[in-house]
C-alpha cells in the first residue's frame, strides 16, 4: 500500500479537522502507514548508530538515510503530531570540520510526502515497536490490532522533559532489584536516579498503570527468571543480548553533556535520553504472559527486545 | 562472511581493443586478462582470456587523523588507449588514483663487461676485453610498474575515474568533489566541480558518478543521489559548478513511497559509444538519456521491479544502496546491468526485447548456451521460474562489461569472473 502511495483518510472523530483529500483505503491502512513510517524512522535510526565501522561509512549512504530521516521528522511536524521527534545528532566521526553533521532541519527543498494531515490525535504513539520490514511487507492485518492495543505504549525516543515520574521510576527500579539484587544495581540505580535528576516528569498520561500492573506479576516474573533472563529475538538483524548488559553496566551520563561538537542547535532533547530510566520504564510492565488488549501497557518479549537493541546502540553510539 | 573475501571482485573493463579485460578487487588487487590469438588450427577456441599479469594496485592505509582504515579495494579500473607495445591503466581506491604500466619483456641483455651473467663485479683485473652486449630472448614476462600516484586530492570517496578524449588529461570523482589532472603532473590537479555545502548539516546531495563525453574534451556529465544528472562544460568557466544542462525526470507520483529518493539515486552513469546518448542506472531500473532532451529519459527499462514490493526489508539489510553499474554493447544497440540472485540483464533497444540470463557455476558449463531465466512474480510458479522470496541477495552482479566491438562481455558475480561469447555457429 505504501509503495503506492496512497492517499490517507483523515480520521473523521478528530476535532478540528476539515475535510480533506478522503483515501479510498480505510483504517487499517492508515494505520499501517503510521506504523512503517516509524519502523523506518527505527531502522534509519540504527543504520546511522549501529556500528562504528573501520573505514569511513559511506557519505552517500549516510546524506540518504539522513534525508529519510528529516522527510519523517517533517511529515510529523506538519501533522502536528504531539511529541517532538528528537533531531538524530551527527555521527561518531573524529573530525569535527569535515564530517557529516546532522543539524536543525533544511526543508528548502523538501516537499512533505503528503499534504494532507493525517492526525491521530494524542493517542498516536510515536515509538510502536520495532517491527521487522519484512511482516510490514506481507500483512496489513496485524498492525491494526497491535496498534489499537498499545494506543499510549512508552515513547523510546522521547526528550527528557518526558522522563517518568519519581514514583513509577523508583517502583521500577525496586522491582528490578527484586529481581536482580546484585550490589552494582544500586549503583546503577543511584546513577540512574542521579541523571533522572531535575528533569521535570512527565504528565502521566503515558502509563500510570504500569507498575502497578507488573507488581501483581512479580511472582510470575520470578519464575520464568532462572536462566532467562536472557533475551532472545526472532529478527535478524538485532543480537542476543541480557538485562544485565544493559540495566548493570555503567550508566553512561555523557548523553546529558552539551557537546559543543555536535550540532548546534542546543537542545537538552538533541540525544535520545535512552538511559536506564527508559529501559526501566519499559521493564515495569514486563511481562512473559503474552499481550491482552485490556493491558495497553503491556509488551510483548519482542518489542522490548527491539527497544532494549536500539537503545543499548544508542548508548553504545554516544560512548564512541 | 562472504564480504570480507578479499578477492571479490570490484571493477571489470575491457582496454580499448578488447585485447585486454582487467578486474580489480576488494585486496587491492589488479588480474589482467588478455585475449588469445585465434589460430586456425584450433577453430574451436575463439580467442579465451588467460591470465596476462597480476599485481598488487594499492595497499590498505591508515588514516591517523581520524582514525580510520582506508580501504585498498579498487573502486574503478579504466584503460588509456594504447600509444606503443606498453599498457597503462588508471586505477583507484577511496583515496589514491595510480597510473600503471603493463609491459612485456622478452629479451634481456646479455654480455656485459663490468658485470658477470649472476650480476656480481667482476674484478677489474680480469677484464681484459671490450664487448658489446646483446639481447637475446627469454621467457615472456609481464611486469607492472607504478608509473603515477595521485595522492593527497580527495577528502572524500572517489567513485570515478575517466579519462579524457584528449588523452592528456582525466577527472576522478568523489562525494562531493570533481578534479581534474593531468597525467603528467601528480601534486596538483584543478577542482571543477565542487558541491560541497558551506554548512555541511545542509548537505543533502552528493555526487555518485561522472565521465567524460567521449569525442567533445570540454565536457563531462555528473549524477546525483536524488537522481539527477548534469552536463558541464568546461569551456565555461574553470570551477564547472553551473551545468549547461540538467537532466531530471518528474517523480511519478502513483510510485510514490518513502523510498522514492533513495531508489532514484543514480549508481552508474555512461556515454553510449556515439556520445548522443547516456545511460544512467538507478536501483529498479535503466535509463537511456538523449543528450537534447532534459527532462526525461527517451526509454527506461525496469530491470527486476518486482523488489518494489521489498523496498523496506532491502533498506533493512542495506541491499537497497547496492550501486550496480551498467553498459553499452559497441553499437549502442543492446544494454547490460546486473541484479540479485547472479541475475543480469540485457535489453536490446532496437527490438525492445530483454532477457535475463545467470552466472553461476551450476547453470554454465564451459561452451554451453545460457539459458533465460525468469522471476515469477506472483500467482503460480513455472517449473524453471524462481519466486521473488527466493533470489538470493547476498549474489549480487555489480559489475560487467562489454567488449567495445564484438559480444563478448565480462560479468563478475563475486569472486568469480564469466567470460561469455556469442555461440559459435
Amino acid at each position: 500500500m505504501l509503495g503506492k502511495g496512497g492517499k490517507r483518510k483523515f480520521d473523521e472523530h478528530e476535532d478540528g479537522l476539515e475535510g480533506k483529500i478522503v483515501s479510498p483505503c480505510d483504517g487499517p491502512s492508515k494505520v499501517s502507514y503510521t506504523l512503517q513510517r516509524q519502523t523506518i524512522f527505527n531502522i534509519s535510526l540504527m543504520k546511522l548508530y549501529n556500528h562504528r565501522p573501520l573505514t569511513e561509512p559511506s557519505l552517500q549512504k549516510t546524506v540518504l538515510i539522513n534525508n529519510m530521516l528529516r522527510r519523517i521528522q517533517e511529515e510529523l511536524k506538519q501533522e502536528g503530531s504531539l511529541r517532538p521527534m528528537f533531531t538524530p545528532s551527527s555521527q561518531p566521526t573524529t573530525e569535527p570540520s569535515d564530517s557529516y553533521r546532522e543539524g536543525p532541519p533544511a526543508f528548502s527543498h523538501l516537499a512533505p510526502p503528503s499534504s494532507h494531515p493525517c492526525d491521530l490525535g494524542s493517542t498516536t504513539p510515536l515509538e510502536a515497536c520495532l517491527t521487522p520490514a519484512s511482516l510490514l511487507e506481507d500483512d496489513d492485518d496485524t498492525f491494526c490490532t497491535s496498534q489499537a492495543m498499545q494506543p499510549t505504549a512508552p515513547t523510546k525516543l522521547s526528550p527528557p522533559t518526558l522522563s517518568p515520574e519519581k514514583d513509577s521510576f523508583s517502583s521500577a527500579l525496586d522491582e528490578i532489584e527484586e529481581l536482580c539484587p546484585t550490589s552494582t544495581s544500586t549503583e546503577a540505580a543511584a546513577a540512574a536516579t542521579d541523571s533522572v535528576k531535575g528533569t521535570s516528569s512527565e504528565a502521566g498520561a503515558q502509563k500510570p498503570d504500569g507498575p502497578q500492573e507488573s507488581r501483581t506479576d512479580d511472582s510470575k516474573l520470578m519464575d520464568s527468571l532462572p536462566g532467562n533472563f536472557e533475551i532472545t529475538t526472532s529478527t535478524g538483524f538485532l543480537t542476543d543480548l541480557t538485562l544485565d548488559d544493559i540495566l548493570f553496566a555503567d550508566i553512561d551520563t555523557s548523553m546529558y553533556d552539551f557537546d559543543p561538537c555536535t550540532s548546534s542547535s542546543g537542545t537538552a532533547s538533541k540525544m535520545a535520553p535512552v538511559s536506564a530510566d527508559d529501559l526501566l520504564k519499559t521493564l515495569a510492565p514486563y511481562s512473559s504472559q503474552p499481550v491482552a488488549p485490556s493491558q495497553p501497557f503491556k509488551m510483548d518479549l519482542t518489542e522490548l527486545d527491539h527497544i532494549m537493541e536500539a537503545s543499548y546502540q544508542l548508548s553504545r553510539a554516544v560512548r564512541n | 562472511p562472504c564480504s570480507s573475501r578479499a578477492d571479490i571482485i570490484s571493477t571489470v573493463e575491457f582496454n580499448h581493443t578488447g585485447e585486454l579485460l582487467a578486474t580489480g578487487d576488494k585486496g587491492g588487487r589488479v588480474v589482467i586478462f588478455q585475449r588469445e590469438q585465434e589460430s586456425k588450427n584450433q577453430v574451436h577456441r575463439r580467442g579465451e582470456y588467460n591470465v596476462y599479469s597480476t599485481f598488487q594496485s594499492h595497499e590498505p592505509e591508515f588514516d591517523y587523523l581520524k582514525s580510520l582504515e582506508i580501504e585498498e579495494k579498487i573502486n574503478k579500473i579504466r584503460w588509456l588507449p594504447q600509444q606503443n607495445a606498453a599498457y597503462f591503466l588508471l586505477s583507484t581506491n577511496d583515496k589514491t588514483v595510480k597510473l600503471w604500466k603493463v609491459s612485456e619483456r622478452d629479451k634481456r641483455p646479455e654480455g656485459y663487461n663490468l658485470k658477470d651473467e649472476e650480476g656480481r663485479l667482476r674484478d677489474p683485473a680480469t677484464i681484459t676485453t671490450l664487448r658489446v652486449p646483446v639481447l637475446r630472448p627469454m621467457d615472456l614476462m609481464v611486469e607492472a610498474t607504478p608509473r603515477r600516484v595521485f595522492a593527497n586530492a580527495h577528502t572524500y570517496h572517489i567513485n570515478s575515474i575517466s579519462v579524457n578524449s584528449d588523452y592528456e588529461t582525466y577527472m576522478s570523482a568523489d562525494d562531493l568533489r570533481i578534479n581534474l589532472w593531468n597525467f603528467e603532473i601528480t601534486n596538483q590537479s584543478f577542482n571543477i566541480v565542487d558541491i560541497k555545502p558551506a554548512n555541511m548539516e545542509e548537505l543533502t546531495e552528493v555526487i555518485t558518478a561522472a565521465e567524460f563525453h567521449p569525442h567533445h574534451c570540454n565536457t563531462f556529465v555528473y549524477s546525483s543521489s536524488k537522481g539527477t544528472i548534469r552536463l558541464c562544460d568546461m569551456r565555461a568557466s574553470a570551477l564547472c559548478d553551473r551545468h549547461t544542462k540538467f537532466f531530471e525526470e518528474p517523480e511519478d507520483p502513483s510510485n510514490r513511497s518513502f523510498f522514492s529518493e533513495i531508489i532514484s539515486s543514480i549508481s552508474d552513469v555512461k556515454f553510449s559509444h556515439s556520445g548522443r546518448y547516456i545511460m544512467t542506472r538507478d536501483y529498479l531500473t535503466v535509463k537511456v538519456w538523449d543528450l537534447n532532451m532534459e527532462n526525461r529519459p527517451i526509454e527506461t527499462y525496469q530491470v527486476h521491479d518486482y523488489l518494489r514490493s521489498k523496498l523496506c526489508s532491502l533498506y533493512e539489510n542495506d541491499c537497497i544502496f547496492d550501486k550496480f553499474e551498467c553498459v553499452w554493447n559497441g553499437s549502442d544497440s543492446v544494454i547490460m546491468t546486473g541484479s540479485y540472485n547472479n541475475f543480469f540483464r540485457m535489453f536490446d533497444r532496437n527490438t525492445k526485447r530483454d532477457v535475463t540470463l545467470e552466472a553461476s557455476r551450476e547453470n554454465s558449463k564451459p561452451r554451453a548456451i545460457l539459458k533465460p531465466r525468469k522471476v515469477c512474480v506472483g500467482g503460480k510458479r513455472r517449473k524453471d521460474e524462481i519466486s521473488v522470496d527466493s533470489l538470493d541477495f547476498s549474489k549480487k552482479i555489480l559489475h560487467t562489461a562489454w567488449h567495445p566491438s564484438e559480444n563478448i562481455i565480462a560479468v563478475a558475480a563475486t569472486n568469480n569472473l564469466y567470460i561469455f561469447q556469442d555461440k559459435v555457429n
